[in-house]
């Protein structure tokens, strides 16, 4: 089967016990979250991967978490990672008795206990997993104390950063007891025709860099990050998976943003959540105190925009110390309800096709969501049309 | 850094800092060999450190060893230790890299020409 693995992982949190289905789906991703949900349980969490994941078509890097009417994307490498397990999707049932993770790969699926995970926050947890399992390129979706607390105002963090989730989803790991999700995919993907299916590729991707300027990362997509205070910032800028145009800017606060070399462990933030940098200049902050306050709210599991919104509310003149104290009281704070990525669309149909196809939804708004173009490359890959 | 001299007189060259950590070098190599896309059995692995937003690539060659290209500047001559992980398969048996027969089609794909071919 062309850019699928044919199966459905289950487990049951409660007992830890996993099972498989056979899942016989060229289909997009879009509706077989909610089919699996229907199946197995309002209650479960659901992880997907796009029909075209993993695939050489520009931006196709998209997996997706979807529990009862909400989703969110999987982005950077996490999507791509997800699918190379050897799942097509994933299915967590129940609550588990003790805190701990799902860990997924080679077709295996468990369980795995972290009782002091209540006690470290998200960046934490991701570098714990990585360590007990010895791979530093294991991907994992944290949650952070926010999470744990099942607040309406949580946000799960993809390897350290924070974007994706603006739905809550966080608060429905930390209900289920669940810490995190971790996977490394090291498995393969058939490919009906490579050589056409790169061909096409390559041409496509480079139809699209001849239309836009020059990437500047995050600039390219987001004028606010333009201002001088941000670009003095800017370290590099780093792609989601087969992305050609990065979105993506790491701003380094903690030592020179030209520092090369490998130097502090935690020098900075990687941004790319639009709506929290916003919210940062609606705030005052700028955006050294914005990256400050981002690199605290994805250790806490805590969603900014809903955050910031609250020290404003509290304060004419917030700052990095009072948003830090504000961190400790997540039970009275609303959530935001704007979206990251969700907004990239004037439609949400083009978003949610976007996502069952595995694609990105900001870069495909951005050169244009040309589903003709997509479907002959797709068809070199799928050996058949797309739709 | 130019890291590979081949009987076709082809060499790739890294310019480390132009890497985005797309990923799709390693794809394509290992398609090259397999016609499947993974990224196991390529001639060229990409290192993050995600949290430090330290990336680079490295790259086994046939003359040269491995190629380490890391942001602060590429060098060659490694030796093969490495490894992707511990269930990836390790830099050191993988196949050096091929040139894809003349035609290097991760210098192809990559979107910033941070891999490009040189005579």
């Amino acid at each position: 089967m062309n850019l699928r693995n044919g199966k459905i992982g289950i487990i049951d949190l409660s007992t830890g016990e996993s099972s498989e289905e056979d899942f016989a789906g060229d289909v997009l991703t879009e509706g077989v979250p909610r089919e699996l949900l229907e199946k197995h349980g309002p209650d479960s969490i659901v992880l997907g991967t796009g029909l075209l994941t993993g695939s050489l078509i520009p931006a196709s890097c998209v997996g997706t978490l979807t529990t009862g009417r909400h989703t969110m994307p999987i982005l950077g490498h996490a999507g791509i990672e997800l699918k190379l397990t050897g799942f097509d999707f994933l299915v967590l049932k129940g609550k588990a008795s003790n805190w701990g993770y799902i860990w997924i790969r080679d077709g295996i699926m468990e369980f795995v206990e972290m009782p002091e995970s209540p006690q470290l926050n998200s960046w934490q947890r991701t570098e714990k997993i990585r360590s007990d399992q010895g791979d530093s390129k294991i991907q994992v979706l944290s949650g952070g104390p926010w999470c744990d607390a099942g607040s309406p105002a949580a946000q799960l963090v993809v390897d350290h950063w924070g974007g994706e989730d603006k739905v809550g989803m966080g608060a429905e790991f930390g209900k289920r007891n669940l810490a995190a999700v971790a996977f490394r995919g090291m498995g393969e993907l058939e490919v009906a025709d490579p050589e056409a299916h790169f061909e096409k590729s390559v041409a496509l991707m480079r139809g699209h860099l001849s239309r836009l300027a020059l990437n500047k990362g995050l600039q390219s997509y987001y004028e606010g990050a333009a201002v001088d205070d941000f670009v003095s910032l800017a370290h590099r800028y780093i792609g989601c998976y087969g992305c050609p145009y990065p979105c993506r800017s790491y701003l380094k606060t903690e030592e020179d943003p030209k520092e090369m070399r490998l130097m502090h462990k935690e020098p900075g933030y990687l941004h790319y959540d639009i709506p929290a940098l916003e919210m940062a200049t609606k705030v005052g902050l700028s955006p050294r105190d914005a990256t400050r306050v981002l690199v605290r709210c994805a250790r806490a599991g805590a969603e900014p925009v809903a955050v910031m919104a609250a020290a404003l509310a509290s304060s004419a003149h917030p700052d990095v110390v009072s948003i830090d104290a504000l961190l400790a009281r997540h039970d009275d704070i609303r959530p935001a309800s704007k979206g990251n990525f969700e907004l990239s669309f004037p439609a949400l149909k083009d978003y949610e096709t976007c996502l069952g196809l595995g694609l990105c939804p900001r870069y495909w708004a951005k050169v244009g969501f040309d589903i003709g173009a997509i479907s002959s490359c797709a068809e070199s890959a799928l050996g058949h049309k797309l739709m | 850094m130019n890291s590979q001299k081949e009987d076709l007189d082809l060499r790739l060259k890294l310019e480390p800092v132009k890497c985005i950590a797309c990923g799709v070098c390693e794809m394509v190599c290992s398609m090259h060999r397999d016609s499947v896309l993974t990224p196991m059995t390529s001639s060229i692995i990409l290192h993050i450190e995600d949290k430090a937003n330290y990336f680079g690539l490295v790259l086994k060659t046939k003359s040269e060893g491995l190629v380490l290209g890391r942001p602060e500047g590429a060098s060659s001559g490694q030796q093969a230790s490495g490894s992707g992980g511990p269930g990836a398969k390790p830099i050191l048996l993988r196949e050096a890299c091929d040139l894809c027969d003349g035609h290097p089609k991760c210098a192809k794909i990559c979107p910033t020409k941070c891999i490009t071919v040189v005579d």
